[in-house]
């Protein structure tokens, strides 16, 4: 159990490196590439929180926050890909 | 098997730890994407497995189970669709890394 909440403020330590390049990162990939991260972190909390509190809900609420990250990760990567075609017609 | 559990579950929360250094330490967004995608789901992977061990009933394999089918199936993709659009992004400022 004590090992469970270690795993949790490992977690917590990823998250804050990733809010860090989420708001740093230079270009919109690297913003998306954060929040990619930020998902996984997520999910690998709700599964945390399921073994701890030994309720099966949590792990609903891991697949669809994985469902919910795929989703909208495909929806910003084509985002960019259509901002970056539409920055080239001009010049 | 309680043990061996715990001790996937550590790896992937440090394997986690790892991926988000990664993501902060490497030079441009397709090395970070990199970092973050292949650590990522090795974590995911580590530490449904680690929770599967330590609750080896029905209710849990079956949610587990589906739960590491859809990441395996759908990070792989996530990945691709970024890493395009990273690279398009790259070549329209010139090719300059970033």
């Amino acid at each position: 159990m004590m090992l469970l909440y270690g795993c949790v403020v490992l977690a917590g330590l990823a998250a804050l490196l990733g809010f860090y390049r989420l708001l740093r990162g230079p270009t919109p990939a690297d913003r998306v590439v954060a929040l990619d991260l930020l998902f996984a972190v997520a999910v690998l909390l709700g599964i945390a929180a399921a073994l701890i509190t030994g309720r099966t809900a949590f792990l609903d609420v891991a697949l669809g926050l994985a469902l919910v990250g795929f989703v909208g990760t495909l929806a910003w990567a084509r985002w960019i890909d259509q901002r970056a075609a539409r920055e080239k017609e001009p010049s | 098997m309680n043990l061996l559990g715990q001790g996937l579950c550590l790896l992937g929360a440090v394997v986690l730890l790892i991926a988000a250094w990664g993501v902060v330490r490497l030079p441009d967004a397709l090395s970070r994407q990199h970092a973050a995608t292949k650590a990522g789901t090795l974590a995911l992977f580590a530490f449904v497995l680690g929770a599967g061990l330590l609750m080896p009933e029905l209710a849990w394999l079956g949610r587990l189970a589906l739960l590491l089918m859809v990441l395996l199936l759908t990070l792989p993709l996530a990945s691709h669709a970024l890493a395009r659009a990273a690279l398009r992004w790259g070549k329209e400022e010139g090719g300059k890394r970033s």
